[in-house]
């Protein structure tokens, strides 16, 4: 190899690792509130939440990071494998893993029709609607079996 | 930043709701809302409401295949600092404990902290601050 293609290969790495840290913070939005899931997949992930959930993609770094929103929420989505800090094992040797019951709320006016629709989709739910105090909720998986509740609030004492 | 914050609900379960709200409140500068303890209590923090769910909450019935919500797991809210280090020597000196030290990625540096029931938090400060 050439001194030329040398420099023009580490030029290109530096380049890419700059071009990595610049879309990272430019994924920080202060008014977002940042909430990251560990997933098996992060294509099936980023799938899934665009086409089922409504959520945009804001930035992809192919199998290894996804940035998503929608509303005030920006999901981060992180391989349990992978180079990205998120999927780094504890100094104990522990792996992060999907699931869990610690989730997002999504908000919808029309639970039921909404529930109706993933149904039809293919979506799993861990259970069936449940009336609660402030209204009605239920959990979905997401592909790698992480929880997303909806919700739709029924009393005033929990508004959007 | 003129634009009204649009609320954020994030669940987490918790073992208990009372200890919850007081390690949010004096670790992380979360503000006490609602406070239905045992059962449920909600913290902010900016945009983001913390739902503190226990057992006795709707969120803690058992599923119909009889699993029951529980703590812990490792998806989380991220709480964005300025200095990581600075941040953690902080929640250390009041007996905060974390499942690892920092990790440093072309995106920034990040940690994760524990609450008393085991769930995670992510202390994460971007690249370039």
């Amino acid at each position: 190899m050439t001194r030329a293609k040398i420099a023009a290969l580490a030029l290109m790495v530096l380049g890419a690792a700059h071009s990595a840290a610049a879309q990272n913070a430019a994924t920080v939005h202060p008014e977002l509130v940042r909430v990251r899931y560990i997933v098996n997949d992060v294509s099936a992930s980023v799938a899934f939440y665009t086409t089922r959930l409504g959520f945009k993609l804001d930035m992809q770094s192919g199998a290894y990071f996804a940035a998503l929103s929608r509303g005030g929420v920006q999901l981060l989505i992180s391989p349990a494998k992978g180079p990205g800090g998120a999927s780094q094992p504890m100094p104990n040797g522990e792996r992060p893993v999907p699931g869990g019951w610690n989730r997002i709320v999504v908000y919808t006016p029309d639970l039921q029709g909404e529930v109706d629709r993933l149904r039809k989709a293919g979506v799993r739910f861990r259970n069936d609607v449940v009336v609660g105090l402030g209204g009605n909720e239920i959990l979905l998986d997401d592909p790698s079996g992480n929880v997303v509740e909806l919700f739709q609030p029924t009393g005033a004492g929990y508004t959007k | 930043m003129s634009e009204p914050l649009e609320t954020v609900n994030v669940r987490y379960m918790v073992k208990d709701v009372q200890e919850a709200v007081d390690w949010y409140v004096g670790n992380l500068g979360f503000t006490a809302q609602m406070n239905a303890a045992p059962a449920f209590a909600s913290v902010g923090l900016g945009a983001l409401r913390l739902l503190l769910s226990g057992r006795t909450s709707s969120a803690g019935r058992p599923m119909p295949d009889g699993r029951e919500p529980e703590a812990g797991g490792w998806n989380r809210f991220q709480f964005i600092v300025e200095d990581i280090g600075a941040e953690v020597d902080r929640l250390r000196a009041r007996g905060v404990t974390f499942r690892n030290e920092i990790v440093r990625g072309p995106g920034g540096a990040q940690i994760l902290a524990e609450d008393p029931s085991g769930n995670v938090v992510e202390l994460f400060q971007p690249a370039g601050r």
